[in-house]
């Protein structure tokens, strides 16, 4: 039964995706040496908003904005820290990501063919910036929309904060969504849901209930994100590369209201209680 | 939140810049770079009330190894004085790379 | 002088003990079938069975606990049995005290009392709990042989044939101590289990132990409190484990040895893969080891460097694994683990090199101590291994390796490692003038204060500045300014001399990482074999089993 030296040499050598700071997987996803921020740290953009209800603020604002080459092709890829504040997104956070998606979009109105990435680790809208931040949520939509139709819009949740809230729908959005199984991906968070609708509704400490309801898997055998990859750098970054060589996709999730109502209208409540049964109802294919 | 500065001595130059650490749980932000003036300065952002008597003495064990003439600014989220030691470490190690 | 033979009284009877285990039992007998008495007549049993004033051995400490029948202990006619005198090597449950919120019980001797510290100290300061002594988990059951052998033990097991024979299975712990003690002095053995069975797949204890059992309403309560979740090490934890595995295993050769249950060791554990077999330590050090089986052992055990693990308990999630490496493991023919918590203690005791855990709070003299104000948590079972027995004869070269005098008379001694951060996350210091477990000893009129590792016992103390070689230190003043040296920026450290310590570290009494070749910008979490549950499921090849709280997938 002992392994064998191969499969301890590849579990040693494995790089974890979530292990690695946002600013490190914006470099994991680009071409060897050709990564550069963009209003990093030092240009101390940070939040106005956080020092005057006496939170410590992130220089950056927690999102790191990076450019380079992915295959060859030039890139941006934006990164939201989730060791900050839940990675939330205040004014400063979102503008960072709504302007890259922006000038992304500038570059192909001028032939040159950017290559978007959202690295989207967020609780949703930063409660301390309220109104500012659900407005920059809205610019990240509208800057996802404009730019998708230009080139593929790659969206990776890794895990472990998830997506959820506002930039659940800018996950949503996006042309190609990859997940690995220990994202989450939904609109109201668990402690939130249990918070509302009391424990018997969802009891947000039974993590195995959770993932089974809105893990990486379960969205990917439901149909609501297009690529499961194991929680490894270099998959992760083949898969984006992947992405961008498939090019567009048929059809955006987001244009496919029929099939989704459709598919709402197909769930009797009674009976559609947990992750199994809708998997059942809505799998796509044969189960593994 | 409260904020401190401290100032100390340098008698070396400092060239590069180096930024490690993020404000999660525990943790802390230093951004490190090269100092205007003969002097190295430290400005700290924390989230914990109280505990300026213990950032000077972990500054103080700092700098009677390290004399070059920077900027250190801290964003602190709760980081013990061990981690606050070592990442200044790591960021004397990033600036010499 | 000697009583005359013939006064005319009664002989005196050489087994009263007997006699009155007899009439109790007989007094339940028409409700049993062999051994076996129907869950719903448990508490108005415990009612005849217990008598007011009896020594009730309750078994529970920090993984299993009989909770049903401490559930059913609570719910007696106070008025019919009080003035219980409890013996439990862990208070953890709220039942446990509700027998002293009621008066069916009035003393208590205990090792650990973790979860409900704060309630023990309420409840002995509203005077309706007496507390005998607190102990550390040998000596307890070590005074169920002397002194304090049970009227009642009431203990918990997985399964139960007819006859009474019982399956412990991994959690075997220490049921067998209780039972002996308690079952060769005429005293009741009452089994709670979780299901009754034609076959067990091993006899942990013989049935002619047992007088009565019964089935549990559900399983018995376990806790996985040796899981160790490696995201939540810090590169802090990581530099200390570095620079144990090189100031201390290495240059000590250290071949057996004991871990507590803290991140730091845990990171030495996921470092000996990665950072250990780097420095071609595989084979030479940590073969031997006195712990649970932590799952942040797998790594370690899968890339050879482990041939031996023995078990104070199991870990829930552990099972199949431990079932698929019985080279490593001590397993029954059935296959599942066999634990047992005094003879893991024993073997921790006198057969391994080295015990290394971390503390809370540590004096100037290396005393040490996790007892913290308004709390009375106990000492479990860490002052069973962190001291050095003065009973060991046999040598081993790490054991002659502390040997600092020179005659012809002399003793090695056991490495006794404390882990300690400078300090604690909140801002506390944790070398500190004075330990809190004095003023808390004061305040429970405790004869000794509560230390957990008596400062004389500490050959070795590591913190995140480097590390104190006390057992090198002549004299008491020395050991102070080399626990000072490696003190940071605490109090006490602040009050180093900064030319002292370089003597000490000239001198190899103090080391600092750089002294002993560990760069502190290594210590970082790609250095572990494992960072994550899932990485060691994943090492483990599927068999370890994470519970659903460590799962985020």
């Amino acid at each position: 039964m002992t392994a064998a030296v191969t499969d301890l040499d590849r579990l040693l050598s494995r790089k974890s995706f979530i292990e690695l700071s946002a600013r490190e997987r914006t470099k994991a996803l680009l071409d060897a040496g050709t990564w550069r921020e963009l209003l990093g740290p030092f240009d101390r953009l940070h939040s106005p908003w956080l020092e005057m209800q006496d939170i410590v603020p992130q220089e950056d604002d927690g999102v790191v904005v990076a450019r380079g080459l992915i295959d060859g092709q030039p890139a941006v890829v934006a990164g939201i820290e989730s060791a900050f504040q839940g990675g939330s997104m205040g004014e400063i956070a979102g503008m960072k990501i709504a302007a890259a998606l922006d000038l992304a979009r500038q570059d192909h109105e001028r032939g040159i063919p950017t290559r978007p990435v959202l690295l989207l680790e967020t609780g949703g809208v930063r409660l301390q910036e309220a109104n500012l931040g659900l407005a920059v949520i809205a610019e990240i939509h509208a800057a996802i929309i404009a730019l998708r139709p230009h080139v593929p819009v790659v969206g990776i949740i890794a895990g472990l904060v998830g997506c959820f809230g506002g930039m659940s729908l800018a996950a949503a959005l996006c042309s190609h969504l990859i997940v690995t199984p220990q994202a989450r991906l939904g609109m109201n968070g668990p402690e939130v849901i249990e918070q509302e609708a009391g424990i018997a509704e969802l009891d947000a400490s039974d993590k195995r209930l959770i993932w089974s309801l809105i893990g990486g898997e379960q969205r990917a055998a439901v149909g609501l994100v297009d690529q499961l990859v194991e929680d490894d750098a270099d998959a992760i970054a083949e898969a984006v590369r992947a992405a961008f060589r498939a090019g567009q996709p048929d059809s955006y999730r987001s244009q496919q209201i029929p099939q989704f109502l459709a598919r709402l209208v197909a769930i009797d409540p009674a009976l559609v209680t947990d992750g199994p049964a809708l998997r059942a109802l809505w799998g796509k294919g044969e189960q593994a | 939140m409260e904020t401190f500065t401290f100032d100390y001595p340098a008698d070396q130059k400092a060239t590069a810049r180096a930024h490690v650490g993020v404000v999660g749980s525990g943790d802390l932000e230093v951004l490190l770079e090269p100092s205007p003036d003969q002097t190295a300065h430290v400005r700290i952002n924390t989230s914990v009330d109280g505990y300026g008597q213990v950032w000077k003495n972990v500054l103080d064990r700092f700098f009677t190894r390290f004399r070059k003439a920077v900027r250190i600014e801290i964003n602190d989220f709760g980081a013990t004085p061990g981690m606050v030691a070592l990442r200044l470490e790591q960021a004397v190690e990033e600036s010499r790379q | 002088m000697v009583q005359s033979l013939d006064t005319g009284t009664a002989p005196r009877s050489w087994n009263k003990r007997g006699q009155d285990k007899a009439r109790r039992l007989a007094a339940v007998a028409p409700w049993l079938s062999g051994k076996v008495l129907p869950s719903s007549r448990i508490v108005e049993a415990l009612e005849v069975l217990v008598h007011s004033g009896d020594r009730v051995a309750l078994e529970g400490n920090n993984q299993k606990q009989a909770d049903f029948l401490s559930r059913s202990l609570a719910e007696v006619d106070a008025r019919k049995i009080h003035d219980l005198h409890l013996l439990i090597s862990s208070i953890s449950r709220r039942e446990h005290l509700t027998l002293f919120e009621k008066g069916i019980a009035r003393k208590v001797d205990f090792a650990f009392a973790g979860p409900q510290s704060l309630r023990v100290a309420q409840l002995l300061e509203d005077r309706k709990l007496e507390i005998g002594a607190i102990y550390t988990y040998v000596e307890l059951y070590a005074r169920m042989f002397v002194d304090l052998t049970p009227n009642i033990a009431l203990v918990c097991a997985e399964k139960a044939d007819a006859q009474g024979n019982l399956y412990t299975g991994p959690n075997t712990e220490d049921t067998p101590t209780i039972v002996e003690a308690t079952a060769f002095r005429q005293g009741i053995v009452i089994a709670q289990v979780n299901e009754l069975t034609d076959e067990l797949p091993r006899v942990d204890i013989p049935g002619s132990w047992i007088d009565l059992v019964v089935v549990a309403d559900r399983p018995f309560a376990i806790e996985p409190l040796f899981t160790r979740d490696p995201r939540i090490i810090n590169e802090l934890q990581i530099l200390m484990g570095m620079m144990v595995i090189r100031g201390i295993y290495e240059r000590h050769g250290v071949t057996s040895l004991n871990h507590g249950i803290g991140f730091d060791t845990a990171a030495i554990e996921l470092l000996l893969p990665t950072y250990g077999a780097s420095l071609g330590l595989k084979g030479k050090i940590c073969r031997n080891w006195t712990l649970n089986p932590h799952p942040t052992l797998i790594p370690a055990i899968e890339s050879g460097w482990v041939e031996s693990v023995h078990c104070f308990g199991s870990e829930v999630g552990m099972e199949d694994y431990i079932r698929a490496r019985p080279d490593v493991f001590f397993t029954g023919h059935d296959g599942s683990l066999r634990s047992n918590r005094v003879l893991c203690q024993l073997a921790g005791q006198y057969g391994v090199d080295l015990f290394i855990g971390s503390t809370l709070q540590m004096d100037p003299d290396g005393n040490s101590s996790t007892v913290t104000m308004g709390r009375l948590a106990g000492f479990g079972g860490a002052p069973n291994m962190g001291h050095d027995p003065k009973g060991r004869r046999h040598s081993t070269p790490a054991w002659l390796s502390l040997i600092t005098a020179d005659s012809e008379v002399v003793r090695g001694r056991k490495l006794v490692v404390q882990l300690a951060e400078t300090y604690q996350k909140g801002g506390e210091p944790v070398i500190v003038e004075s330990l809190d477990a004095v003023q808390v000893g004061k305040n429970a009129n405790m004869p000794v204060a509560p230390v957990m590792i008596y400062g004389d016992d500490v050959s070795h103390v590591v913190t995140e500045e480097g590390i104190a070689y006390l057992f090198k230190a002549d004299g008491i003043e020395e050991r102070r300014a080399a626990i000072a040296a490696v003190a940071g920026a605490t109090p006490v450290g602040l009050k180093a001399n900064p030319r002292k310590t370089e003597d000490l570290r000239q001198r190899g009494i103090v080391a600092y990482p750089e002294d002993m070749g560990v760069r502190r910008g290594d210590a970082k979490r790609s250095l572990l074999a494992a960072r994550s549950i899932e990485e060691l499921s994943a090492w483990s090849g599927g068999l370890y089993q994470p519970p659903a709280r460590f799962r985020t997938w």
